[in-house]
């Protein structure tokens, strides 16, 4: 800047002169700071934007509560959004909740995200949601750990879940008859501790079983194999037993939500497979009697109609094929059918056959059974309606071959499912006979037959006892006495010596012709009675003379007193024989005999009666029965005492006789059959005593 | 803060035809005290403040200011000002938010005040300044260079009320702590509300009001 003396006398004029400078280089510092400002707000807009995470869609059937801005979204108590809007769908049935969810979490929210409006609730199993009274209720989501593609539209449940998608633990099937004992959420036990819970029971698509969804909380899901069995663990079960009443209480909480238990009756089940199926048995005691049975994943479903009632059956009742069960009831449904005259009502009874179980393939479809069976319907294969057992009321249904069956055919293309024919079941009159039957048992004089066996063993032990019985044996000594005398005899002692000495000079006699070496003569005599034989044999005619000569020669052997004493000692054994075949002592074993056979007779009558059936008038008077069998068995003992006592005095009243003899013998058998007598009569008590109904059933 | 004219206005008559300035007189105002010097004085023997005829950056950073102060003003109206938790329930509202709030509560009074204070004093502001330096940069605006004086008053004057907003949030979230039951958290608005009223207050600060009556004088010769 150069001073311009133009005017002199004027002060100097101060220059004001802008310089022209490029407008970069005029620039302030302080522009610095809108620069900065700009930049600070830009990174607050982008962090809030980058923070903002992405909007899902959450779609509700209601959304009580739920409030924009407000209500937010949590996942495992952690908030991770807030919800921006609520609307509805386009036709307006649904609630759609517009929520922003942190982006650190998006990539989680895949098909297996679930959320669901969390509010304070009630259960039997506790308290939950008890916060939200206070803030408000918030959404809570949750999903497995593995990240997926994600989704931006959810459909919201209506309730927590049962089972968390990130729980690890194993989901297995169960297949029930009915659901009304377990609810959503009902625990799992295994041995009594909680390990795992159901989901909702729902219905297969034919709406005739129920299956419900079990989850096991790892590590217990290991506990699961092909031989494990669940069974309904709901409440209490009340059971009258052979040991007695019997009352079983699980959980509270099993009690008011139900429940299911399981436990794994035999080792070697291998481990099963994610959504395996199992069947839920009414109880651990079928359970444990199903622990063997396989759950077929394959059954072919036929049916079969009955007309007329088939109260007492059952889905879940067997179908037995000769005697061998081959599958279940399915259903049963009842449908009309018949002209417009006459309406009647059938039965339609739906069955799932095993193939496996009728010895086929495991994996046979239902034309393989159905193949199987048509020609078997054309021999006369039927469907029946069968007791299950004889006291019981429940029904099975069993394929029996009925001979001059109606002609029926197997209907294949029936609708819904092939029809077996069937016939009708002679079970009506089984009740009928089976309380004539109890009400003979009844009317039996049990009492009076054994106060009648009682008398009849108290005269034979009078018998036993009497003097006279007592007298005979002594005689019978005497008379052996007496014959031990006779032979103790001089005669008879010297009998035997008079032989011998007749022998030794027979001896002698010989040993005089072999000394006198007479052999040559005896030769020449051989020779000579050669000619005497022939003279014999000529003159044979004389032979008669001769033996009659020797006969009456041994006539007077025999006349010898040793002719005597055999014969006494015959007629003394007569005599004993006598004594034993006397009437008193032959009545003996006939009366207890006729009274056995009386009780046989009655037993066998019982027998004949034969079936039995459930009504309530023929098990009173079973009972009744039964009361008075007891009754009269208490008098037994008494009886089978005295024929204890009997016995032994016979006994030693016989050891008294010496052994061997004859009458020893018999007597002895007779008081072995006394006895065995007396052991059937205490065995029938005491098989009396253990079960009355074999009574009844003819075992 | 200086509210007083640099210049002596002799004659008071309201086109402000003729006024005397400093510079038509060779010399320089102390923009402190406002004695002159002159020329040749750099800095002012009564207060010492540097002393120059004209800013010649002064409309710089008036612009830089408003600009800075214009862009701090959005995110403040955007982002929640207050953060009020009640029983676990939190609630965060912007100022416009705030005002509507409590205009449902019937609070008309109140949402007046704030709504004044917040909204209406910030844009009249960022109205007038930019007015003003438009006006003296491109030396339009001939007449009313009195009001324009008035104008440039009023905005210094009154920018710093628009602080109460800040204010009331800075005491509110200092006394309500009560945990749970209730408690009040800044915004990041009230943060930028700040700085914005910070910004402009700065920005009008930077405007050289001589420059007002320079444009006069312009016209004059």
């Amino acid at each position: 800047m150069t001073e311009t003396p133009n005017r002199d006398s004027q002060p100097a004029e101060m220059q004001v002169q802008q310089p022209k400078r490029a407008p970069w280089r005029n620039l302030s510092v302080v522009w610095l700071i809108p620069v900065l400002a700009l930049a600070v707000s830009l990174a607050v807009a982008w962090r809030t934007f980058s923070d903002r995470g992405a909007l899902v869609e959450i779609v509700f059937q209601n959304a009580a509560g739920v409030t924009a801005g407000e209500t937010g979204v949590r996942y495992r108590d952690v908030v991770i959004g807030m919800v921006e809007k609520v609307g509805f769908s386009d036709d307006l049935l649904k609630v759609v909740v517009s929520a922003r969810i942190d982006k650190t979490v998006m990539p989680f929210l895949d098909e297996s995200a679930q959320f669901w409006v969390v509010q304070p609730k009630v259960t039997a199993e506790g308290v939950s949601g008890l916060s939200t009274v206070l803030s408000g209720v918030y959404i809570e989501g949750t999903w497995d750990t593995k990240p997926g593609t994600p989704q931006t539209r959810f459909d919201g449940l209506d309730e927590q879940p049962l089972v968390d998608p990130s729980d690890k633990g194993t989901r297995v099937t169960l297949r029930a008859g009915s659901g009304e004992a377990i609810a959503g959420g009902s625990p799992v036990f295994y041995r009594g501790v909680r390990v795992g819970r159901t989901e909702t029971p729902k219905l297969d698509e034919t709406g005739a079983v129920v299956l419900v969804e079990v989850f096991v909380d790892s590590p217990h899901d290991r506990l699961l194999t092909s031989a494990t069995r669940f069974w309904n663990a709901s409440g209490f079960s009340v059971s009258l037993g052979a040991d007695g009443l019997r009352l079983d209480v699980g959980s509270l909480a099993a009690l008011v939500s139900g429940g299911v238990a399981f436990n794994t009756f035999f080792s070697g089940g291998k481990p099963v497979e994610e959504g395996h199926i199992y069947e839920l048995y009414a109880d651990e005691t079928v359970a444990r009697e199903n622990a063997f049975s396989e759950v077929s994943s394959n059954t072919v479903t036929v049916a079969t109609v009955f007309v007329g009632g088939v109260s007492g059956l059952a889905a879940g009742s067997s179908l037995f094929y000769k005697g061998v069960k081959i599958g279940e009831v399915h259903g049963i449904s009842a449908f009309v059918s018949g002209d417009d005259d006459r309406m009647e009502v059938h039965q339609q009874v739906t069955l799932n056959i095993d193939p496996k179980l009728l010895g086929l393939s495991g994996n046979a479809s239902l034309d393989d059974v159905l193949d199987f069976l048509t020609p078997a319907v054309d021999s006369g294969l039927r469907a029946r309606l069968n007791k299950a057992n004889l006291l019981s009321g429940s029904l099975i249904v069993e394929l029996v071959e009925i001979e001059n069956a109606k002609p029926a055919k197997l209907e294949r293309d029936a609708e819904p499912y092939p029809l077996i024919p069937s016939v009708e079941s002679d079970m009506q009159d089984v009740n009928a006979t089976l309380e004539g039957v109890m009400k003979r048992v009844n009317s039996l004089k049990i009492e009076d037959l054994i106060q009648q066996a009682i008398s009849t063993m108290a005269s034979i032990e009078e018998f036993a006892n009497s003097d006279q019985l007592r007298e005979a044996p002594k005689a019978v000594v005497d008379l052996v006495d007496q014959a031990r005398d006779l032979i103790a005899g001089e005669n008879v002692q010297a009998l035997p010596e008079l032989l011998r000495e007749t022998i030794e000079e027979l001896r002698d006699t010989i040993a005089q012709i072999r000394q006198d070496g007479v052999v040559a003569r005896v030769v020449s005599v051989l020779e000579s009675a050669d000619k005497v034989a022939a003279n014999v044999a000529s003159a044979s005619g004389e032979f008669p003379a001769l033996v009659d000569d020797v006969r009456a020669l041994a006539e007077k052997a025999r006349d010898l007193p040793l002719h005597e004493l055999v014969d006494s000692a015959t007629e003394l054994l007569d005599s004993a024989d006598a004594l034993i075949d006397t009437d008193a002592a032959r009545a003996l074993p006939d009366s207890l005999n006729a009274a056995l056979d009386e009780l046989r007779d009655l037993l066998s009558e019982l027998r004949e009666g034969g079936a039995a059936a459930n009504t309530n008038a023929a098990l009173a008077s079973a009972r009744s029965a039964t009361e008075s069998l007891q009754r009269a068995t208490a008098n037994l003992p008494e009886l089978t005492q005295r024929l204890d006592e009997l016995m032994v005095r016979a006994e030693g009243l016989v050891t008294a006789y010496g052994d061997r003899s004859d009458f020893n013998a018999e007597t002895l058998s007779m008081l072995r059959e006394v006895r065995a007598a007396a052991r059937s009569i205490t065995a029938l008590t005491r098989a009396l005593e253990r079960s009355p109904n074999s009574l009844l059933f003819g075992k | 803060m200086m509210s007083a004219t640099q210049t002596a206005a002799p004659d008071r008559d309201d086109g402000g035809a003729r006024v005397q300035t400093a510079r038509a007189a060779g010399l320089v105002a102390c923009t402190g005290c406002g004695r002159v010097h002159r020329p040749d004085q750099t800095r002012c023997l009564r207060c010492n403040a540097r002393l120059s005829s004209r800013d010649a950056t002064s409309l710089q950073r008036v612009w830089a200011w408003w600009l800075a102060g214009l862009i701090a003003y959005i995110p403040a109206n955007l982002y929640p000002m207050l953060r009020t938790t009640t029983m676990g329930h939190e609630t965060a509202s912007t100022i416009v938010g705030g005002v509507v709030e409590l205009i449902d509560y019937h609070s008309y009074g109140v949402a007046l005040i704030v709504f004044g204070a917040s909204v209406v004093i910030p844009i009249a502001k960022f109205i007038a300044i930019a007015y003003l330096a438009y006006s003296v940069q491109f030396r339009r605006g001939k007449k009313g260079v009195l009001a324009r004086q008035h104008l440039y008053e009023v905005v210094e004057f009154i920018g710093r009320w628009s602080m109460i907003d800040v204010f009331v949030v800075a005491i509110l979230s200092s006394l309500v702590q009560f945990n749970f039951v209730a408690s009040i958290h800044p915004g990041i608005a009230a943060v930028s509300f700040a700085s914005s009223v910070a910004f402009t207050m700065l920005s009008a600060q930077s405007f050289d009001s001589r420059m007002i009556w320079d444009a006069n004088e312009a016209v004059e010769t």
